[in-house]
């Protein structure tokens, strides 16, 4: 096992968890949005194992845009759904702001996923029998109940409309996923993480599956994004061109962050 | 929401899953119609049952006799106490009908019933039984000159009452006169023209040539007259022949243009045939006799060597309460002329006996109880009595209906949960198809329960769905039942429901509100039941596998 490696840009100003609860629990404040130490996954029945993450170490800071990169199978993705709380490590750490989130209850990681992350993922993964507009307020249907949706209903719909106009998508609210290229599932998909104002954005290969003109007008919008709702994007992919205009880069390789780049 | 939302739209978009349900409709359609059916044919049934049935019974079995009546009807009063509404005596016997019916005897086995004329119609439904309006209100054993029309109004009859009994009467003598008593002639081109009345149908003269009228036969008519003494309309004691022709006067002479025997009201099946006619499929009725006509019943005496007597009958009314089983075999005498027939009555102490005594409760009264009490004080050991409710009369009868309902119902409910088998296969592929939706949802912050509930609403919603439809088609099919029957009977030629077996002119139904709540619950229960499974499946499905999912 590797020790710890930090990365560069944030090694000067990292405070420790306990520090971290003296200052007030504020979301521009904190300089690090998620934090890994020590992370273990492996895959696989109880004989035949296969380790994926050995020992990850990473903070990603808050408000940038960070790519983790690395060749298949070296783990970024497993990781991105370790960060989103989507599944849990075997060992290790994960630190969103001041939580620990690697071993919460269910409801709460459930209510992270809903409020503080944006999830997106290569094959869009709108639901089919929803139409543009409805999939994209699906995380408020189901953070609300029933009668606080309907008394939010204008106000949601109007939000959600405002999101699709800036993926470009205002036009296309009534359609469904399988009448959409796969550019403009991915910009609703995108509208979608973004309906419940989260913190974090996490994306999984966004333009993975989209040539590249689109993927250049997916990458785009969240680029501006970023700047506009004052997002933290973490994004992994394999493509270097991308890679090289995110704020940082994690290369992971065989389960380990290599040295940072920058 | 998006449970329901979701919910919705797969209810919408999985059309395969609605004819999954099909079978739920079905299901409960079959359940609601049957029960409907059976409901309405077994409440018809225990309603017949009940009619001709006193609540409870006490009789001494076989040719048995109950002596002293009177005391035990006031012992039976004492014990029953306030829920007696009313009681009677009865004389029951197996007995032998003869009649002539062109120019034969027949002779077949009845229960003669020996019922008195003011008590017997408050203990049992006896009154709405009849064809003759007069005797609607009172029992009464005497021939009516009208009132049958209404009942008896059908095409082989010319006339019915005292009508007919005085034109074939008048018939005979005609004949007498013409070709001497001991003529025996053809029935046909007789000059009856004297003898019918002026309102009688015009076909009247061909029926009356078929008519079962008696032959002029001088020794059978001296016979009759011996063996008829005691059945006069006054009742003399029975004593067959003390009396001779020559001794009465022609005043005193019966003359059946005048006279009648002892009443006696027959059952409708005893007295007539149900056929379908060849030609025209219809179902008619062949009467072999008619009210009017006389007939001879032979039963035994009382007593410990019984022996047989003959009585000559007249036929004053018929008696159809529907239930074949009764219609076929009972006939009804006056109590009294039966007791003096079958010598019931001790000629020294004029002490009468009956065969059994029967009771009606007031409504609500609880049978079972009082004929507990009664058996208490009539202990078997000391009185050979049997006491019995109508219910265990007809047990055998009561409990293999309500044993078929309940086979047909745990059948018919099987239907049901095959259809939820269906359910369950069909869901549990849906839910492997929305494998990565499932993933989706789990992703955007939905949690296991919240997916769980979309396929429980969705099972429920489908189980509502099929049930609802099959209610409607249930309900549908009951309202409709004669039409469909009439229509299924049109297109195979075969008759759904016999008139001549069932004796109801339509299938009767009774829809039972709490039947159908119940059968509504248990389809909709089996239809969330079977959508558990899929939906434990779709809750515990992991969020990054479900997404993986190809």
């Amino acid at each position: 096992m590797s020790s710890p490696i930090k990365l560069e840009s944030n090694s000067t100003f990292l405070p420790t968890p306990v520090e971290e609860q003296t200052t007030p629990n504020l979301r521009i404040a904190h300089p690090t949005a998620l934090r890994t130490t020590g992370l273990y996954k492996s895959f696989g029945k109880s004989n035949v194992k296969v380790p994926v993450l050995k020992g990850v170490d990473l903070d990603i800071p808050t408000g940038q845009f960070t790519a983790i990169v690395g060749q298949s199978g070296s783990g970024k993705s497993t990781l991105l759904h370790l960060l989103g709380t989507l599944d849990a490590p075997d060992k290790g750490e994960i630190w969103f702001r001041d939580e620990r989130i690697d071993s919460l209850p269910f409801k709460r990681r459930d209510q992270l996923r809903n409020q503080e992350f944006g999830l997106i993922f290569q094959f869009y993964h709108l639901l089919p029998e929803l139409n543009v507009l409805e999939n994209v307020l699906v995380p408020k249907m189901v953070e609300l109940g029933f009668w606080s949706y309907f008394r939010q209903k204008k106000a949601l719909k109007a939000r959600a409309n405002e999101l699709l106009e800036m993926v470009g998508m205002g036009h296309r609210l009534k359609h469904r996923p399988s009448q959409l290229s796969g550019g403009e599932m991915q910009r609703t998909a995108i509208a979608r993480a973004l309906i419940s104002n989260p913190s974090i954005l996490l994306a999984d290969e966004p333009t993975g599956n989209l040539d590249g003109q689109n993927g250049e007008e997916v990458m785009k919008t969240l680029m501006d994004l970023t700047q506009s709702e004052d997002l933290t994007i973490v994004m992994v992919t394999h493509d270097d061109r991308i890679a090289e205009t995110a704020d940082h880069i994690i290369r992971l390789v065989d389960g380990r962050v290599e040295e940072p780049q920058r | 929401m998006y449970k329901l939302l979701l919910s919705w739209r797969y209810l919408k978009t999985r059309f395969i899953a609605l004819a999954s349900i099909v079978s739920v409709t079905l299901g409960v359609a079959t359940l609601i119609v049957v029960n409907s059916v059976m409901a309405g044919f077994v409440d018809e049934m225990k309603d017949r049952l009940h009619g001709i049935l006193s609540d409870i019974e006490l009789a001494d079995p076989g040719l048995g006799e109950i002596p002293w009546p009177d005391l035990h009807v006031k012992e039976i009063e004492r014990v029953v106490g306030d829920d007696l509404e009313a009681i009677t005596t009865i004389v029951r016997v197996p007995a032998l009908l003869n009649l002539k019916f062109r120019e034969r005897q027949w002779t077949q086995q009845i229960i003669l019933m020996g019922i008195d004329e003011k008590t017997y119609g408050e203990v049992t439904k006896f009154h709405p039984f009849v064809m003759n309006d007069h005797k609607k209100n009172e029992i009464s054993f005497k021939l009516e000159e009208d009132g049958y029309e209404k009942k008896l109004d059908h095409p082989t009859f010319g006339s019915v009452g005292w009508p007919y009994r005085r034109a074939k009467a008048a018939e005979k003598k005609e004949l007498e006169r013409l070709f001497g008593p001991a003529a025996s002639m053809p029935r046909v081109a007789l000059p009856v023209e004297e003898t019918i009345q002026a309102d009688q149908p015009a076909d009247f003269q061909l029926q009356l040539a078929d008519l079962p009228s008696a032959a002029p036969n001088l020794n059978e008519m001296a016979q009759e007259a011996e063996t008829t003494s005691g059945g006069l309309t006054e009742l003399s004691a029975f004593d067959p022949g003390s009396m001779h022709r020559d001794q009465l006067s022609a005043e005193e002479m019966f003359d059946p243009e005048r006279d009648q025997y002892t009443g006696i009201i027959l059952g409708l099946a005893i007295s007539n045939r149900k056929y379908v006619d060849a030609d025209t499929g219809e179902t008619k009725d062949a009467y072999m006799i008619r009210p009017g006509d006389d007939v001879q019943v032979t039963l035994p005496t009382a007593g410990p060597n019984p022996s047989p007597v003959s009585e000559n009958c007249t036929v004053v009314d018929f008696y159809s309460s529907n239930m074949h089983e009764y219609d076929s075999s009972f006939a009804f005498m006056p109590l009294k002329s039966m007791q003096k027939l079958r010598g019931m009555i001790d000629p020294s102490t004029g002490n009468s006996t009956v065969s059994a005594i029967q009771i009606r409760l007031k409504e609500g009264a609880d049978t079972a109880a009082i004929r507990d009490k009664l058996i208490q004080r009539f202990p078997a050991e000391q009185y050979p009595y049997i006491i019995q409710t109508w219910q265990d009369t007809q047990r055998p009868l009561l409990s293999a209906v309500n044993l078929e309902v309940t086979i047909l119902n745990i059948l018919l409910f099987l239907i049901i949960a095959v259809a939820g088998f269906g359910i369950l296969a069909t869901f549990y592929m849906i839910v492997v198809e929305k494998t990565k939706d499932i993933g989706i949802l789990k992703a955007l912050g939905a949690p296991s329960r919240g997916v769980m509930s979309i396929f429980l609403g969705y099972g429920l919603s489908l189980g509502a769905v099929g049930t609802g439809a099959g209610i409607l088609l249930g309900l549908l099919f009951v309202f409709n039942i004669n039409g469909i029957a009439g229509i299924v009977q049109r297109i195979t030629g075969q008759e759904i429901f016999d008139p001549t077996i069932y004796y109801f002119s339509e299938i009767p139904t009774i829809i039972n509100p709490t039947m159908i709540v119940w059968v509504a619950f248990g389809a909709i229960l089996i239809a969330v039941l079977a959508s558990v499974l899929p939906a434990i499946r779709a809750a515990r499905m992991h969020p990054v596998k479900a997404l993986r999912y190809e």
